[in-house]
């Protein structure tokens, strides 16, 4: 799930190399062959409401080459539908769901990508990993967020990439390239604020632990949690295909 | 208009409800035409608004009939280049376990990427109306209902709510509540959104859609993507947009405007001699005032025109009044109407507002004036005619000339011949239908001469019955043709129109009788819904192997019915076993040879038309159909033709083996179950309720409720029949009241004579008495006759252009029966306030009437 | 034969009228009176009061000793048809039905053998001089013929009572002396109480007794 976070460093060299670089550093510090962690989501809409789930997430595989479980445990309800999700380089991720309820995998189709994600603050499209290639990178300037100095940088998504937004700002720390906020624009207009913090270091990457998700239009959050989380650990490649979607109920 | 102002309108007002009477007709008929169009638009604009509320954004739409389809076609959509957003759709009409909801229409979408094409929520952003998507996707008992549901029921937000399913009735948990006027008012809310895997699991469809709603990507025309992918996917799939939904509907709604139009033609034609007969009495009446006039220096053409000025405002009146009937008619008719429309989606369909087109109006607004003046015409011409001398004589009478009766007989005659003649070149429908409408008008035009005829006939046994009245009142009917034929020639026609009615209706419920006697002869039909019509819940093969099983059980056949597309209209394609089937039930052939077309079909090489069918598409035993499937079109020779009423549109009969090759389909709709001699049928019913009830949907049906159902299904066809028996009736009932008005005001000076030479009350009123008798047998005996001939067109319009049954020739004698005391009834009551009118006036006023 | 008592009769309109004013009137069996005056002095009223087809508002009438006050219109209806012979000046004969017919009209009124009152309808139109015309219709008549067949209708079942209102008023001077000749041929030959409504004076003057009235009073009843 904190793959997101990668979709969202991504750089160019043309345009502004100093930028790009900075990106292109970060996603390279993240890198792990490997992930799987415990996460605990909740959603807290205007009306401060509060629904709480929870799965277990592995992926195999680096940044746009991966392949990913996710499996909600609780609550009751949601229990084993689950997620497989390929990762391409060059094109839209394709997802499969699992209900077992109807015993059913349906292929979830990314047409509408500004389609939310099942009720959470994400959408389809924050949850897709890009080429760094499909985005401009422009330094803005440097800022103190939560204590530690940070490059801004305005990442500008292009034609071909047909995103929501118009542009993101990044805040990525200038002493370890931790990406601690993302502000999402949609035609001018503060649409998705996205704050990362708990930052720790697990297995020698720079981590957040925790992830908050502020719809503004929508004045709802979604607070994201990491648990238990390891990297590059073995997982069986065969455990992220449709049929080993259908047997681990 | 000053002599407008001067002269007719203290006339009017002087005889404001003979006036009113008159323009009756006028007014009953413009009623009906817009009344059933008006209600019949109000529907169809309804079922457009729903086909747009449910289409929501979708541009166009991919389907199969009502087959349904494979779901990797979804694929195949989804990676054409034009598609922007492809999502799938199951629809299903269940029932609620509430009271008095009626069905809901449920539609299966794919929750985790449909909502860019429909609009679920128009305040809201759209997701706020489930409470959590993923809870929704993984339990498959999740509904979403509308606001006006959930105020109707009184249910809220994660309440029970019963529908029947395949597996019996299930609980559903209502997971959100859709509000707005988009989707979530369709069907007045009467609609609920599931997944739509969890819709294929509980309405057994298996891995197949039965829709594919599509967006165009930006850019690319609607036009354009639907031909590059109907060219992509092949025939079998038809990719329309959807409002070509409506089609279905028209093909339905045509038959009923086509009534719609019989009946008001007919209406109208009784208000045409209405009209002609108040004008020529009234130019009779007012003939004094005329001669005043011309002897003033009014000229010919000033008095003809002021008296077709008078007819067109009497048009215009009575077209006011009948549109504002008719309006108010509409509401009612629509909810009828509408209930019909159920069984495209199973949803009835209810019209929110009846309101009529502008357009329809003022046809209908010139059609009723038109109709005015024509009747007019020859009055006003007589008033024109004139003479002031003899006008302003008392106590003359200006004679018609005997000229023009010849004239007219004569070219009755020609007419007749003429009809007779177009009956040989029947098949151009040119010929056909002016031949009909000649023999209509002969009649029309022999009417003074049958009456007069007629009357002659009568004379007699008047006389046997009451020597004096009876005489008297013969004598009053041959006295004046004029009048006398107007009335009879009105109320013929609308004997006619009944007879015409009564005759469709009796054949059809004969020949759908002996039909179902004998091709619906299995003990039990069992269905997935207590309506056979309806086709959203199916069984899966295994049942019929169950069935099979069951002690005392003989032979089960599998049927598979659906609506598939043949040159733009939908026709119902019956799949079933056919071998089986054909020892069973020898049904009528038509065409080809029972003892080897039906081993060929069974083998899969051709199919069996119903009759209907053949003779709506031209279609013969020896061409080839061109059927499309989703695999591909499928060509089939036609084997034969067989007499069968399953369906308006008409029927395909194929091996089911067929089917399920081609449309990749083997669910069933239905089984039909022959049992073993001896067997107990309620015994039987029973143990098969008990054995399979509790698991799966099913309703055993008998024989003999089958049979009911049916009756139902054309009771409810008939229904508006009976509606335009009654208005034709009424029109004529209005008919004898404002001649026998009219006629006694008339000959106030001839009844005061009687009076005053020693004529009793009673013997007044029973000489009015039976002269109106005597023009209700005038009427019945030509009507009677008029209907035959009628009759004989009407079934075959029936049978050319309507449903293409072909219905035996019955006269309705029963409702002839009926008829006979209910319009000389009427004749009589009609007959009682003018005889009461005239024996209670004053003689002396009366004498010197005039 | 005729006696009115105190008779007045008003009739109700806009404003009320007093056709008649407290008349009283006595005309003996076998009288042939003229009735004259002009127009709007009442004799028409008086004329169809005798004649039973209205009721006065106040006063007595009675008919060959039948008292009129208190009848029901069908009683009324009897006396007429069985003591009073009515002649028109509009004639009134229904044009569907031929002279035979129009005459035997009051007899199948009165419910007579079909074979009877033909025989006695033949009977009269020989008398009026019409024997020759019996089956046509009044249409085909001349002026005078068709009153002669309105006075043979009147006639047809002999009544004590003939009433003639200005019955020679639509025909020209000729016929009109012919068909009063028949008239008085009739009173004579019959024995009738004759009374006649008349503008004529030599219409008047033929008869035995004319009554004149103005403004709804006898002012005059002579003997000629």
């Amino acid at each position: 799930m904190n793959r997101l976070m990668l979709a969202l460093l991504t750089a160019a060299p043309l345009i502004a190399q100093d930028a790009r670089s900075i990106v292109d550093e970060a996603q390279k510090r993240s890198r792990a062959d490997s992930q799987r962690y415990e996460g605990t989501l909740e959603v807290i809409d205007s009306k401060r409401k509060i629904s709480t789930k929870r799965w277990v997430y592995e992926r195999l595989g680096a940044a746009g080459e991966s392949k990913a479980v996710l499996r909600f445990t609780a609550p009751a309800e949601v229990k084993g539908v689950a997620l497989l999700i390929f990762n391409h380089p060059d094109r839209a991720s394709d997802q499969w769901m699992w209900t077992p309820a109807v015993q059913r995998e349906r292929r979830i189709a990314f047409q509408d990508r500004r389609t939310r994600f099942f009720g959470t603050d994400f959408t389809f499209e924050d949850l897709e990993e890009r080429d760094v290639d499909r985005s401009g990178y422009k330094l803005v300037g440097e800022e103190n967020y939560a204590g530690a100095l940070c490059w801004k940088i305005e990442s500008t998504p292009k034609a071909e990439a047909r995103s929501q937004y118009s542009r993101l700002y990044l805040w990525i720390r200038k002493d370890n390239y931790v990406l601690t906020q993302a502000e999402c624009y949609g035609k001018d207009r503060l649409v998705r604020r996205i704050r990362y913090s708990d930052i720790e270091k697990v297995q020698n990457i720079w981590t957040p632990r925790m992830l908050e998700v502020h719809d503004v239009e929508r004045d709802s959050t979604t607070v994201m949690k990491l648990e238990k989380l390891q990297y590059n650990l073995p997982l069986p490649a065969e455990n992220f295909t449709l049929q080993s979607l259908r047997r681990e109920q | 208009m000053m002599l407008l102002r001067l002269i007719t309108w203290p006339y009017v007002r002087k005889h404001l409800l003979r006036c009113v009477l008159t323009t009756a007709g006028i007014v009953l008929g413009v009623a009906v035409f817009v009344g059933m169009h008006t209600a019949n638009q109000s529907v169809l604009y309804a079922f457009s608004r729903t086909v747009d509320r449910i289409a929501g954004t979708t541009q166009l739409q991919v389907s199969a009939g009502e087959t349904g389809f494979p779901e990797d076609v979804l694929d195949r959509v989804q990676a054409h280049p034009d598609v922007r957003v492809a999502v799938p759709v199951i629809e299903a009409a269940v029932q609620t376990g509430i009271q008095g909801q009626g069905n809901l229409l449920v539609l299966g979408v794919d929750m985790t990427g449909d909502r860019a094409l429909r609009d679920y929520d128009l305040d809201n952003a759209d997701e706020a109306i489930v409470d959590d998507p993923l809870v929704f996707i993984a339990q498959p008992d999740s509904i979403i209902v509308s606001r006006q549901f959930t105020e109707r029921t009184g249910l809220k937000l994660n309440d029970k709510l019963t529908m029947q399913t395949m597996q019996g009735p299930r609980r559903f948990t209502i997971r959100g509540v859709m509000k707005g006027d988009g989707l979530a008012s369709a069907f007045g809310g009467n609609l609920a959104i599931m997944d739509i895997y969890a819709a294929q699991m509980v309405f057994g469809r298996d891995r197949s859609f039965d829709r594919i709603d599509l967006a165009v990507r930006e850019g690319v025309k609607v036009e354009d993507a639907q031909r590059s992918l109907q060219a992509a996917l092949g025939p079998g799939l038809q990719v329309d947009p959807p409002s070509s939904r409506g089609k279905q509907f028209e093909a339905v709604s045509r038959i009923y405007s086509l009534n719609a139009n019989v009946t008001s033609l007919f209406a109208l034609f009784i208000g045409l001699f209405l009209i002609y007969n108040t004008f020529s009495i009234a130019v009779t009446q007012r003939r004094s005032e005329i001669g005043i006039l011309r002897a003033l220096g009014a000229s010919r053409g000033q008095v003809q025109r002021l008296f077709l000025i008078e007819s067109g405002i009497a048009g215009l009146f009575g077209s006011i009044l009948g549109i504002l009937l008719g309006v108010f008619l509409a509401r009612g008719l629509a909810v009828y109407v509408g209930s019909f429309f159920g069984e495209v989606y199973g949803v009835v369909e209810r019209a929110q507002e009846v309101s009529a087109k502008p357009s329809l109006l003022v046809f209908a607004l010139l059609i009723g004036i038109a109709t005015s003046l024509i009747a007019g015409w020859i009055p006003a011409r007589s008033a024109g005619q004139v003479d002031p001398v003899k006008a302003l004589q008392k106590g003359r009478v200006q004679v018609i000339s005997e000229g023009e009766n010849r004239v007219r007989r004569w070219t009755a005659l020609a007419m007749l011949a003429a009809a007779i003649g177009c009956v040989f070149l029947g098949h151009s429908s040119f010929f056909f239908y002016t031949g009909y409408m000649l023999s209509v008008v002969a009649v029309l035009l022999l009417t003074p001469a049958l009456c007069t005829w007629l009357t002659n006939l009568l004379r007699n046994p008047l006389k046997w019955l009451r020597p004096v009245e009876g005489a008297l009142a013969a004598d009053s009917l041959l006295q004046s043709p004029r009048r006398t034929s107007g009335t009879v020639a009105a109320l013929a026609l609308s004997v006619a129109l009944v007879i015409g009615l009564g005759g469709i209706a009796k054949a059809s419920y004969e020949t759908i009788r002996e039909w179902a006697d004998n091709a619906l002869n299995p003990d039990f039909f069992i269905t997935s819904s207590e309506s056979i019509t309806q086709r959203s819940f199916r069984f899966p093969p295994s049942l019929g192997d169950e069935l099979r099983k069951v002690e005392g059980v003989d032979e089960v056949q599998a049927v598979r019915t659906a609506r598939i597309i043949y040159k733009d209209t939908p026709v119902m394609l019956v799949a079933a076993d056919i071998e089986s089937i054909s020892r069973r039930v020898k049904m009528h052939v038509i065409e080809g040879d029972a003892a080897t077309m039906y081993p060929r079909v069974a083998r899969g090489e051709g199919v069996v038309l119903s009759d209907n069918f053949a003779l709506m598409r031209k279609v013969h035993a020896g061409d080839v159909l061109e059927l499309l499937s989703p695999t591909g079109p499928v060509r089939m020779p036609v084997l034969g033709v067989v007499t069968d009423y399953s369906d308006q549109q008409g029927t395909i009969l194929m091996d089911r083996r067929v089917f399920i090759r081609n449309w990749r389909d083997d669910t069933i709709n239905a089984f039909r179950v022959y049992l073993k001699p001896g067997m107990d049928r309620e015994a039987m019913r029973q143990k098969l309720q008990n054995e399979f009830g509790g698991r799966t949907r099913l309703f055993v049906m008998t024989n003999t409720e089958l049979k009911q159902f049916i009756e139902r299904v054309t009771d409810q066809w008939f229904g508006l029949t009976y509606v335009q028996i009654i208005v034709a009736v009424l029109v004529s009932i209005l008919g004898i009241v404002n001649t026998l008005t009219v006629s006694i005001t008339d000959r106030k000076r001839e009844l005061g004579v009687l009076q005053a030479v020693g004529g009793l009350r009673n013997q007044i009123r029973h000489t009015i008495w039976m002269e109106a008798i005597s023009i209700g047998v005038l009427g019945l005996a030509i009507g009677f006759a008029l209907g035959a001939v009628h009759l004989y067109y009407i079934l075959d319009v029936a049978k050319r252009d309507l449903a293409g049954f072909r219905l035996a020739y019955r006269y309705p004698v029963e409702i002839a029966a009926v008829l006979v005391p209910v319009m000389l009834g009427s004749a009589l009551f009609s007959g009682i306030w003018p005889a009461e009118s005239a024996v209670r006036g004053s003689l002396v006023e009366a004498l010197e009437y005039e | 034969m005729i006696h009115l008592t105190n008779v007045t009769k008003e009739f109700d309109g806009k404003r009320k009228v007093r056709a008649l004013d407290r008349v009283d009137l006595h005309i003996a069996k076998g009288e042939m009176v003229s009735l004259v005056g002009p127009s709007g002095s009442g004799k028409s009223t008086l004329l169809n009061l005798i004649g039973t087809l209205d009721k006065p508002t106040s006063g007595e009438i009675v008919l060959d000793g039948q008292k009129l006050s208190g009848l029901a219109d069908d009683d009324l209806t009897r006396v007429r048809r069985d003591k009073i012979g009515f002649i028109f000046q509009f004639f009134n004969l229904l044009p569907s039905l031929s002279c035979l017919e129009n005459v035997a009209l009051p007899l199948h009124l009165r419910g007579w053998k079909r074979a009877k009152a033909r025989d006695r309808a033949s009977e009269l139109l020989d008398l009026v001089g019409l024997g020759k015309r019996m089956d046509h219709l009044p249409d085909e008549l001349s002026g005078g013929e068709r009153q002669r067949v309105a006075i043979a209708r009147a006639l047809s079942v002999y009544p004590p009572i003939l009433l003639a209102d200005e019955p020679t008023g639509n025909l020209d001077t000729h016929t009109g002396a012919e068909v009063l000749s028949l008239v008085r041929d009739i009173h004579s030959r019959l024995g009738a109480t004759v009374l006649m409504v008349t503008h004529d004076r030599s219409v008047a003057a033929s008869c035995s007794r004319t009554i004149t009235l103005r403004d709804g009073c006898v002012v005059g009843d002579g003997t000629a």
